[in-house]
């Protein structure tokens, strides 16, 4: 799960990382106490908000409501922001970026550290951390004891909020200050924390609106994306993506049959799965066909099933009653028919009518 | 020959009294694998309708059955860092992590500490491993079907995907190529055992003479391989199916299929995969069919 800025920034708040003065407005009129110059900055789960201006510098108060009402009616890849978050301008003699992830390479956690913030980890230093048997440990970092701090501070939050992702950038120093001749503080600029949906969301399966006219109900998290693939390079249009792995019972499959159906322009669908190891084939077209018959206007489009599992006889003998008493249009295929096949096939009927 | 999983495989299993537990051990025993021991926090002292005695722990398990080499962990996510962690401190040499959605944080402690141990840690999210005909742990090949779809052979299998491992088993046993062993890795961001980690078994196992292997857009562990083919360190050819091409064209960091499939700034796309491999002398399948043409092509 992604968190927008502000909420990152609360957490930010929680582990001692300082942020600049700010206040989170939801309409344009709000009052505010702030210093100005201040910076507007749209609350849209976007990477590119700079770029596509969600990001608004305002000089004087007095052009302040023109500009929130401005940001606030802003569309920024699909989404308009529900909040905007107003924060004091920081003067800076320099922007860092830091980030806490983890690596596939070293499979562990990493700092990602650049003194030139903005472009992100792809210019960064990457260092590993160490497990230290009960804790990870960061790596001596060359730096100002307060960076090490912030990037101390950043650590405990990616650890104990269960983050994947834990980015600060840019990441503005401070200049010294001139009476006690330290190094600047540091306050961060942006906040991009992601979640672990294992553990904030465990339950969610995942779903995309891909706006095309074949549904699918792909089984399999490497296998439907494998369909997906096929299904595009014979020149089928996806209406979404969905998955449902492991051994789903009937009432799953219903709810995403259910989902997945109910968008209008459909000219097909495409249920589909490898050779399953132990998914219960019956159970979940038992499923399949719960779902169905919930779904109005009734589905008259062809519908391609290609299974192959535990019970997958016994899961057929009932779809083809359904489809006689009932009226639907099944195209049923066990595992003589490979998937990309009945993938080619989805697309014929899909798109002959 | 095979690897990881073979006649001489000993197997406890964590978490046998649960739903998935309790189906793993039947179906494995009846596949002829040599189940010793469960462990069941809680339930110690009884035996399961199998007749496999359940243990409190690992300690307590092993006292009995010292000869036991390989854990499988069927634990529900929370619980499966403790689970692990027993058996990585009793360094028994082989943990298969069946379990899904397992917290990243947690992956990454079991991953170091079976690093420190010298343990094979494979999974989390793995379907299991069978040599066919000689053993199978976990969930892989259910048992109205395994014979037919997995048969013993030269051609060993890594797979991200659970279900795949089916898939292209079944496709090459109808093709005649046999396997010596398939390898259910997981799809998670960090797993055990990866595809490099797993080749390097099958270079050193003499009856392995080509290696599949089904890939998924995110991570780098693909890449890694292609690395290790361009080294010399693995020359056995190499068939590589990589799934997750259409969602290049999807916004960064949309998490897809597996829960290691995030798209994320170039890195690790699918296409990306695909010509590292490719300019690592793998060939390249677009569909699970194309495999054994392929490999008809080098053996």
């Amino acid at each position: 799960m992604k968190l927008l800025e502000y909420q990152g920034k609360e957490l930010f708040e929680k582990y001692g990382i300082p942020v600049p003065t700010r206040v989170l407005v939801d309409n344009p009129a709000q009052e505010l106490d702030l210093k100005f110059p201040v910076v507007l900055k749209s609350q849209v789960p976007s990477g590119e908000r700079r770029k596509k201006g969600g990001i608004v510098i305002v000089k004087e108060k007095k052009d302040l409501l023109d500009s929130l009402s401005n940001i606030f009616q802003k569309n920024i890849d699909g989404f308009l922001p529900e909040k905007v978050l107003v924060e004091e301008k920081i003067d800076s003699i320099k922007e860092w970026y830091l980030s806490l992830s983890y690596d596939t390479d070293c499979r562990a956690p990493v700092v990602a550290v650049s003194p030139v913030g903005g472009t992100g980890i792809d210019s960064a230093r990457v260092f590993e951390l160490y497990w230290k048997g009960d804790h990870w440990e960061l790596p001596q970092l060359q730096g100002s004891p307060r960076l090490l701090k912030v990037a101390q501070a950043l650590l405990d939050l990616f650890l104990q909020e269960n983050a994947l992702l834990a980015e600060i950038n840019p990441l503005f120093e401070l200049p010294a200050s001139p009476a006690g001749g330290q190094d600047g503080s540091f306050i961060a600029g942006d906040a991009k924390v992601i979640l672990d949906d294992n553990v904030v969301n465990p339950s969610d399966r995942p779903y995309l609106d891909l706006q095309g006219d074949i549904a699918i109900l792909a089984s399999g998290g490497g296998a439907s994306l494998l369909n997906l693939d096929i299904l595009m390079h014979h020149g089928g249009n996806p209406a979404n993506y969905v998955e449902y792995s492991g051994n789903p019972p009937a009432s799953v499959v219903e709810e995403l049959t259910v989902k997945v159906l109910s968008r209008p322009g459909l000219k097909g669908c495409w249920v589909v799965g490898g050779t399953a190891n132990f998914t219960d084939i019956y159970e979940t077209l038992l499923g399949f066909v719960q779902g169905l018959r919930k779904v109005s206007p009734k589905p008259t489009y062809p519908i391609v099933i290609r299974r192959d599992g535990p019970r997958q006889k016994e899961a057929f003998a009932m779809l083809k009653e359904v489809a006689e008493k009932e009226g639907y249009n099944f195209h049923l295929y066990g595992p003589e028919t490979a998937m990309s096949e009945s993938a080619r096939i989805m697309v014929r009927l899909a798109y002959s009518s | 020959m095979s690897i990881l999983v073979d006649i001489n495989t000993k197997v406890l299993i964590q978490g046998i009294t649960g739903k998935e537990g309790s189906r793993a051990a039947r179906e494995m025993i009846a596949y002829g694998t040599k189940v010793l021991a469960g462990v069941t926090p809680g339930k110690g002292g009884q035996t399961t309708e199998d007749g496999v005695p359940v243990f409190n722990s690992v300690a307590e398990a092993l006292s009995q059955f010292p000869e036991v080499n390989t854990a499988l962990v069927v634990v529900p996510a929370p619980f499966v860092l403790a689970a692990a962690t027993e058996s990585i401190e009793a360094e028994i040499p082989l943990i298969d992590i069946l379990t899904e959605k397992v917290p990243v944080a947690a992956v990454a402690k079991m991953i170091a500490a079976a690093k420190a141990k010298r343990v094979t840690l494979v999974g989390p999210s793995s379907v299991g491993i069978i040599s066919p005909g000689r053993a199978k742990i976990g969930s892989i090949g259910s048992s109205e079907m395994v014979h037919a779809i997995f048969t013993p052979g030269s051609i060993g299998v890594i797979s991200k995907s659970g279900g795949m491992t089916a898939e292209i088993s079944r496709i090459l046993s109808e093709a005649s190529l046999g396997q010596s062993t398939v390898v259910g890795i997981g799809g998670d961001l960090l797993i055990g055992a990866d595809f490099l980690d797993i080749a390097r078994l099958f270079e050193k196992d003499e009856d392995t003479k080509a290696v599949v292997i089904f890939g998924e857009v995110g991570g780098t562990y693909e890449e890694q391989l292609a690395a290790a083919m361009e080294s010399g360190t693995i020359t056995k050819p190499v068939v590589a199916l990589i799934a997750g091409q259409f969602s290049e064209k999807l916004p960064q960091d949309t998490v897809l299929g597996h829960a290691g499939a995030i798209v994320s700034k170039g890195r690790g796309s699918a296409a990306s995969k695909i010509a590292a491999l490719k300019k690592a002398g793998a060939l390249i399948a677009n569909t699970p069919e194309d495999i054994p043409t392929l490999l008809r092509t080098i053996l």
